[in-house]
């Protein structure tokens, strides 16, 4: 048997609260639509009585929070939702009479398509006994699908299953101080209790977690992961790093922890997969790494789509999952260039046009061997434009690269050859 | 003499609850993975896993090649691999296009030797990295000399049971026999046209725990095309 509340013209609140009534009496609500909610009463005789006892009651809840809702039971869901809208007050349709007393309600009750509601109108049918008195097969080949739907409705035939309403689970964590907090160690032991009991629901659930809300009173930090963990002790220690690398630099009373659920990692090992670091593992390695060096200094490289001399930037690193054989390089090897950053400033000294002498951080002499210039420039529109001439230059054994910038009129050792 | 007796004395009176209490451990035979450069892979048989490697030399020695190639080789296997850069001065140009995978690259730019030896020793605890390279060769010399032996030792005793080959960059011999490889190398002669074509460098073989190759040295001719 299911259970319907109705309130026609329903606010928000108002069908949360008739939600919130119907959650009272059975887990199984369904959210129908604004203002319409259905329940399964089915076996709840013994706890709140009779069919129509239980509609009382569930009018008198509804009335409690100030609604005055239409309630009706029936054996299925849609022939209640029908008695509901086309009944003021309470009303229990008894198994097998739902054809019957639904007869008298107007079409508007089944909420037809207003193309199917001018159909039937132009036919001269205006109740549910009369549409359901039409043949269903001269109403499929004229209404199509919807048509029989709306047909079965009528003579109060509903069988669709319920479609209970789960409210999205949310795994939060509360925990209010006697005293204010104002270093970061005694967090650690608030925020490791904390991340367990969610760990533990989250587990329960097998899910995991990619992001973890932190709210010490009015300062919040939000944990991305890249994959999804649910191992606390790694949680707790990326939080603590977190508020060690970003202090909240204001008194706490309060600490809410929320972890967003998500799916976990599920992964197929291999005897000959190649080796890479363990993502949870490596999440916390980069974290103290992060700590002892700063943020902006760990990642992996990224070129730049630039002709701009040392372009390149820094993205956050993650382990890559696609593997595949390249053929190993094993052919001729090139020299690498190591740059000083920021380039030195040199004294050149020139003849004919050629580098004839360098001198910039302790290095100093004749130069022995030059090539170049090689000429490039570049973002001339930008502030940040370039125009060098670059030379390969040879100084006491060592190969440098060294450059002219035009628009400073300057020289600079740009790396060294190794 | 009296070691030898003191030895069999030992080894009677602890009889069979310890075996062989005053030998090795063990006697491991190191996996090696090659650098990528087939003279030296040839000479050396590889790198150690599980061991540390050092290459010294003076600037243009062809280090930071060899590092390069260490590190194109292993990325090209899919192996993921990390640099503690000690003066910010790898060059991702130059290396993506010697083919190193960047992607599978950690790069960590240090400015002070204390954030190298703390840097390195998280990756080295963490694991699963198959080459972690010390790039010590811009730092002052008094710095690198200061680095305690200790500091190796322990290195070496981090990996010493994991697939990770530690290969440290330095300026002149500092790992000392925590090294299972030391080599220097050596510019030896340029090669010049209008442009740079190339250098020569020797690479000599200083320490190996391996047994020694008839022959201790190798040169290698580095091309320029990557840089220009």
């Amino acid at each position: 048997m299911f259970a319907c509340i109705y309130i026609p013209n329903a606010s928000g609140d108002a069908h949360a609260a008739l939600v919130h009534c119907a959650k009272m009496f059975s887990p199984r609500a369904e959210n129908t639509s604004a203002g319409t909610v259905v329940f399964d009463i089915e076996g709840l005789e013994r706890l709140f009585g009779s069919y129509s006892e239980i509609a009382t009651k569930v009018a008198g809840e509804a009335r409690a929070r100030g609604l005055e809702a239409n309630v009706a039971v029936a054996s299925n869901a849609d022939a209640a939702i029908c008695a509901a809208r086309g009944f003021g007050g309470i009303t229990v349709l008894n198994q097998g009479t739902e054809e019957k007393r639904l007869r008298d309600l107007p079409l508007s009750v089944l909420s037809p398509s207003p193309e199917i509601l001018e159909t039937l109108e132009r036919w001269g049918i205006r109740t549910l006994g009369a549409f359901a008195k039409l043949p269903a097969a001269d109403v499929s080949d004229r209404l199509g699908h919807e048509g029989i739907q709306l047909h079965k409705l009528a003579r109060g035939a509903g069988l669709r299953p319920l479609v209970p309403h789960v409210e999205p689970l949310r795994f939060v964590a509360v925990t209010e101080l006697d005293y204010e907090i104002v270093t970061i160690e005694p967090l650690t032991f608030i925020l490791s209790r904390m991340l367990d009991g969610i760990c533990t629901r989250l587990r329960s659930r097998n899910l995991a977690t990619h992001e973890v809300h932190l709210s010490l009173g009015t300062y919040v930090r939000v944990l991305n992961l890249p994959l999804p963990v649910r191992n606390p002790k790694i949680l707790t220690k990326l939080l603590i790093l977190d508020l060690e690398a970003h202090p909240p630099g204001v008194e706490v009373r309060r600490v809410e922890v929320e972890a967003i659920p998500a799916k976990p990692r599920v992964v197929q090992s291999g005897l000959f997969v190649p080796l890479s670091p363990e993502p949870e593992k490596l999440e916390l390695t980069l974290a103290r790494v992060k700590a002892v060096v700063g943020e902006e200094n760990v990642g992996s490289a990224e070129i730049l789509d630039t002709h701009r001399p040392d372009a390149f930037e820094i993205k956050k690193f993650g382990v890559i999952n696609e593997r595949g054989l390249k053929p190993a390089t094993t052919g001729p090897r090139s020299i690498a260039l190591r740059q000083f950053r920021p380039p030195f400033e040199a004294t050149v000294q020139l003849r004919n046009g050629l580098p004839m002498w360098i001198a910039f951080h302790g290095v100093h002499g004749p130069i022995a061997t030059a090539s170049g210039p090689w000429h490039t420039s570049g973002d001339w529109w930008r502030p940040t434009m370039w125009d060098r001439e670059e030379w390969d230059i040879e100084v006491l054994d060592a190969l440098y690269r060294i450059y002219y910038d035009v628009h400073m009129d300057r020289w600079y050792a740009e790396g060294v050859y190794d | 003499m009296q070691s030898a007796i003191l030895r069999a004395r030992l080894e009677s009176a602890l009889g069979e609850r310890i075996s062989s209490p005053v030998t090795d451990v063990e006697r491991r035979v190191l996996e090696s993975v090659p650098t990528g450069i087939a003279p030296l892979d040839a000479l050396t048989g590889g790198l150690p896993r599980g061991a540390i490697t050092e290459f010294f030399g003076p600037p243009s020695s062809g280090r930071t090649s060899a590092m390069i190639s260490i590190l194109s080789e292993a990325t090209a296997r899919d192996e993921v691999c990390a640099l503690v850069d000690g003066n910010n001065a790898f060059d991702p140009k130059s290396a993506a296009a010697a083919g190193v995978e960047l992607n599978r690259l950690l790069w960590v730019r240090c400015r002070k030797l204390d954030q190298v030896l703390k840097t390195t020793d998280l990756l080295l605890q963490g694991g699963g990295f198959g080459r972690v390279v010390m790039d010590l060769t811009d730092l002052p010399l008094s710095h690198v000399r200061s680095i305690p032996l200790a500091s190796w030792f322990r290195f070496q005793r981090t990996i010493e049971r994991t697939p990770t080959v530690l290969v440290v960059m330095s300026p002149e011999s500092i790992v000392k026999s925590a090294a299972a490889l030391v080599l220097r190398m050596e510019m030896r002669g340029t090669d010049w046209s209008t442009l740079l074509n190339g250098l020569n460098s020797n690479i000599e073989i200083v320490r190996s725990q391996r047994s020694r190759p008839l022959k201790s040295y190798v040169r290698v001719y580095l091309h320029s095309e990557c840089v220009r």
